[in-house]
């Protein structure tokens, strides 16, 4: 009887959630890697007056499955708020568990799948994208988005990759990830980092009190902060927010972000 | 009315409604009290690192009504706070809550369910000190609403009794946020106590 309060609790937040739909039209295809072999679920929501005669920018998405309609939806709302091209988002699905293909390294938490993820996006996904539909291929035409460990590898792709987006949305990244390695990866490689311009937005939740997030996620902001005169970095802790609960409104604040400099 | 406030009468009414169909109509003697005073110790479920200390105080104050004063202190990741050269320190959470709640009487246990709503305090100071990069120090404050459902038992009809209470959040969802991805911060503060309760009077 004492869990009947726990059990109608969360009977009823599940009950009561938003469904949030993406607004525009959805195409959805399986690409089979032949680089990590995994098979990804690839979706790609087109802005409502998708023209073949225009170029829009894309935004690929990190655990698009759980992700892919709210992010679908803000694009939609912040292009016609700030009277900007909405974008494709394309979201990536799980070709392999997270702690494979997000990784960097092999450590006690993941198992440094993301130079071959990187190449997959780099090697077969973009190039799909870019002959299937019109989208600019300019690398300053791309958004990356990616929360947790989904944060981390948009952190390995701007720190080992950088060639490939042009801007970055990492939201409550997993910096601690084998003695913040990606602090290190910006340390070796941040005079050819700086040849490119890029938009980084990197958010966090207050609330995230497990004994990892704050510190990495400053030194970071710290390292990008005096370091990179010409980039245009935005850090945003969501108040009263914790890691799971902060990834919306990041992601709000990130996008808007990115469409106040598009 | 708000859909937020729609849903915390439906749970309200709800749990009410579940008990109330047991309950006997007359207050036993034997389980009756003004006043009781319940410290306890407890644990967040979600992590299970989370460890708190808390007291109750509760008044009766008509037959079925009572009122309550929770507070507590939790003491958050207990059991690891180094970790990849990350060292996290003073890291806990402050809460006084108020409310009140209807009581119901077995022959040796007392039932209360109650609406509380207060304020909740986390701090915590983490450092980076990884001897390839800068040192870094962070220190996050943070003061929040608390505003939640408490069930409490008390076991027991002698002076000294058992007390078990389960406390969930109401808070950020769906006060502060209806984005289910909000509950998150819900359940990391929902927690388990165990306690000794006295009867004052």
């Amino acid at each position: 009887m004492i869990m009947i309060p726990l059990a109608l609790f969360l009977l009823l937040a599940t009950s009561c959630q938003k469904k949030i739909t993406a607004p525009q039209s959805v195409q959805q295809f399986t690409i089979q890697s032949t680089v990590n072999f995994g098979s990804y679920l690839i979706k790609v929501a087109l802005p409502e007056d998708y023209n073949g005669n225009k170029k829009y920018s894309t935004v690929y998405l990190l655990d698009g499955e759980d992700n892919f309609n709210f992010v679908a939806s803000q694009c939609k709302k912040l292009s016609d708020k700030y009277a900007k091209e909405n974008v494709l988002v394309v979201s990536i699905g799980y070709g392999h568990n997270r702690t494979l293909d997000y990784t960097p390294t092999n450590a006690a938490e993941g198992q440094g799948g993301a130079p071959a993820f990187m190449e997959f996006i780099s090697k077969e996904l973009i190039p799909r994208i870019e002959s299937d539909f019109s989208v600019d291929t300019n690398r300053s035409s791309r958004v990356i988005i990616g929360h947790s460990f989904g944060g981390l590898f948009a952190a390995y792709a701007w720190t080992k990759h950088h060639s490939v987006f042009g801007n970055y949305l990492m939201l409550s990244p997993s910096l601690w990830y084998d003695n913040e390695i990606i602090l290190q990866y910006e340390q070796e490689n941040r005079a050819s980092i700086n040849n490119n311009n890029q938009l980084i937005f990197l958010g966090i939740g207050q609330l995230e009190n497990v004994g990892r997030m704050q510190a990495p996620f400053q030194a970071f902001y710290n390292q990008i902060d005096r370091n990179y005169s010409g980039i245009k970095l935005l850090k945003n802790s969501v108040s009263q927010m914790d890691h799971v609960g902060s990834k919306n409104p990041n992601i709000m604040k990130g996008l808007e972000f990115y469409f106040q400099n598009k | 009315m708000k859909k937020s406030q729609l849903f915390i009468t439906f749970l309200f009414s709800g749990i009410l409604s579940s008990f109330a169909q047991n309950d006997s109509l007359n207050v036993p003697k034997k389980t009756s009290y003004k006043m009781t005073v319940e410290p306890g110790i407890g644990i967040s479920p979600m992590p299970i690192m989370d460890m708190t200390l808390s007291n109750i105080v509760q008044v009766r104050i008509t037959k079925r009504l009572s009122v309550i004063s929770y507070t507590s202190i939790k003491e958050n990741n207990l059991f690891l706070r180094t970790f990849n050269y990350i060292k996290s320190t003073n890291n806990y959470t402050l809460t006084q809550k108020l409310g009140a709640g209807p009581s119901f009487y077995r022959k040796r246990s007392i039932h209360t369910l109650s609406l509380l709503a207060g304020i909740k305090y986390d701090t915590y100071h983490e450092t980076l000190n990884n001897p390839k990069f800068e040192k870094v120090d962070v220190t996050i404050k943070s003061w929040s609403p608390d505003v939640g459902m408490m069930y409490n038992i008390k076991l027991g009809k002698n002076k000294y009794y058992f007390s078990y209470r389960m406390y969930i959040p109401l808070f950020p969802y769906p006060i502060k946020t209806m984005d289910i991805t909000g509950i998150d911060g819900n359940l990391a503060n929902v927690s388990l106590e165990i306690g000794l309760g006295i009867r004052l009077k």
